[in-house]
């Protein structure tokens, strides 16, 4: 987790510091691939991690790998949009307008712990099982952490900064577009990278619960037939899903926001 | 927060409740327009039961024993998972805070299963382990374990040196530094590691019930959603919603009394 300060140069010592790195996974690997070929638990239980890499293979040319990631993708993402662009939105008004914090704030506070994976069978009813309950569970799941993220950023814009900008005739719309907002840029996207992968868990496991498509229906497919190979492929799946994300949220920001550089 | 928090002490505790009632009317007015939406027939019954409708129907289950059984079953998960996870996960973070062989183990673990679904794992744990407890606990407990870890992690990682130093020069054990220093220096990122872990905890419990269980306020939910009683599942619902709410709060006030000696959390925004 931490960045060491000895960074490694050259393609020998750069393999054998990924090698440091990673050799508590290989490790995990190798246990597994012995406790399973040892034949200590039967192979239903805990297949090899060949079988499963096999399994791998076949799944991703009948095109069932790609297929249900794109359905979970879609919707983790268009519900994480209509999160940010309304979390955005409401926390931006909550800083600056006194009567939406009084309006809000209660509701807010109420609804941000509440466990709205249990609003799964509502959802069901209201919008079917299909796309749209899934897209907007996970928006109404991700909405409360990004005004919590927005409020705070734009709560902490230097007074000073305001206040040059009123003295100087700045209008309450463009204060907003051109102080406020810029200003809480950086908070809103720490806010977006603690949001995928709740977007994406939410998305995963609402398949998982209600099906429809998607990783998490195929997973749930295949555990009720027994195919553990597959199971562990799409466990392994949504465990890199989450990684690479993460990875890309890291890029996008040094690219959307390099003036903030906050190694987080 | 000074000047108003003393004008409020003043006056006394008739305006602490009116101030109160202030704060949670809006909650109220949204109650409200739920009745009334429902009562003027702006929305069709069929897909949402009046809130009044709905609060006879959780005391209907109250009175039947249903809520109470299900969601002590729910709330035994969920604390359970939450407890045994805390624990692991401030031993493992601290380990790895303090030890450069710990965190080159770990580090990569927690970095790589960080972002995967636990509930994913489900499945598999009923294949183990079977429905039931077990299955719904060690999923609580793998989901609370790593916002714990780092928190604790980075908790322990920023308790400034000199501190550990004065302690080692004045001769404190080592065992002693860690209980005496390091621990409660990190209190708070602790707890709000704990905090999140808490979220956490509902969460898993409720998804583990509705993939497959037996009992639980997540597999009642889940049932008189399929039947098609939807008061009694909004019922359910409410039951669940107002428990995780409170738990939040008692933390947050365990918070608020543990580190009343800690000027940070006056400065960090833990009332949420």
């Amino acid at each position: 987790m931490v960045e060491r300060a000895d960074t490694p140069y050259g393609p020998i010592a750069l393999a054998g510091a990924g090698l440091r790195y990673c050799y508590p996974l290989l490790l995990v690997v190798v246990a597994w691939e012995l406790v399973a070929r040892g034949g200590l638990v039967r192979q239903l239980f805990l297949p090899t991690v060949t079988a499963v890499l096999q399994q791998f293979w076949i799944l991703l040319v009948e095109g069932e790998i790609v297929d249900p990631l794109l359905v979970s993708l879609y919707r983790a993402f268009a519900g994480l949009m209509l999160a940010v662009v309304f979390g955005v939105f409401i926390g931006l008004l909550m800083a600056r307008s006194k009567w939406a914090k009084w309006a809000l704030d209660p509701l807010v506070s109420f609804a941000f712990p509440a466990p709205k994976i249990a609003f799964v069978p509502i959802f069901i009813l209201w919008f079917g099982i299909d796309h749209l309950s899934k897209i907007l569970l996970v928006a109404f799941t991700c909405v409360f952490p990004m005004i919590v993220a927005t409020y705070h950023g734009a709560v902490a814009v230097s007074r000073t900064v305001i206040w040059s900008a009123e003295a100087m005739g700045t209008p309450d719309g463009k204060m907003l577009y051109r102080i406020i907002f810029p200003a809480t840029k950086p908070h809103i996207f720490s806010g977006v990278r603690v949001t995928v992968p709740v977007a994406l868990i939410i998305a995963f496991t609402a398949e998982m619960i209600a099906g429809g498509g998607g990783v998490g229906a195929a997973l749930m497919f295949a555990q009720r037939f027994f195919q553990t190979p597959t199971v562990f492929v799409y466990i392994l799946i949504m465990l890199a899903t989450g990684l690479i994300l993460d990875r890309v949220m890291l890029r996008l920001r040094h690219w959307l926001i390099p003036w903030h550089d906050e190694s987080a | 927060m000074s000047v108003a928090s003393r004008t409020w002490l003043r006056s006394g505790v008739r305006s602490a409740s009116l101030r109160a009632a202030w704060h949670y009317l809006p909650i109220a007015i949204v109650l409200l327009v739920w009745q009334l939406v429902v009562e003027f027939d702006l929305v069709d019954r069929a897909f949402l039961p009046s809130f009044g409708e709905t609060l006879s129907a959780l005391w209907e289950m109250t009175r039947n024993g249903e809520i109470g059984f299900n969601l002590l079953v729910s709330i035994y998960r969920a604390f359970a998972g939450l407890a045994i996870g805390s624990v692991i996960g401030v031993a493992i973070g601290l380990a790895m805070a303090t030890s450069r062989r710990a965190d080159e183990f770990f580090g990569p673990l927690v970095a790589t299963t960080y972002s995967l679904p636990k509930s994913s794992l489900v499945p598999l744990f009923i294949l183990w382990f079977g429905i039931g407890d077990v299955t719904s606990i060690l999923s609580v407990v793998l989901a609370c374990l790593l916002p714990v870890i780092v928190s604790t992690y980075h908790g322990v990682q920023s308790v400034p040196p000199v501190i550990v130093w004065s302690a080692r020069a004045m001769g404190t054990p080592h065992r002693l530094i860690l209980w005496r220093i390091l621990l409660p220096s990190s209190l708070l990122s602790i707890l709000t590691g704990v905090r999140i872990a808490l979220g956490f905890c509902f969460v898993l419990t409720i998804s583990v019930e509705m993939i497959a269980a037996k009992t639980g306020i997540g597999k009642l939910i889940f049932l008189y959603g399929e039947n098609g009683a939807y008061a009694y599942m909004f019922g359910g619902l409410l039951a669940i919603v107002v428990v995780a709410y409170a738990a939040d709060r008692t933390l947050l006030a365990a918070m608020n009394y543990l580190l009343r000696w800690d000027d940070s959390i006056h400065a960090a925004h833990v009332g949420g």
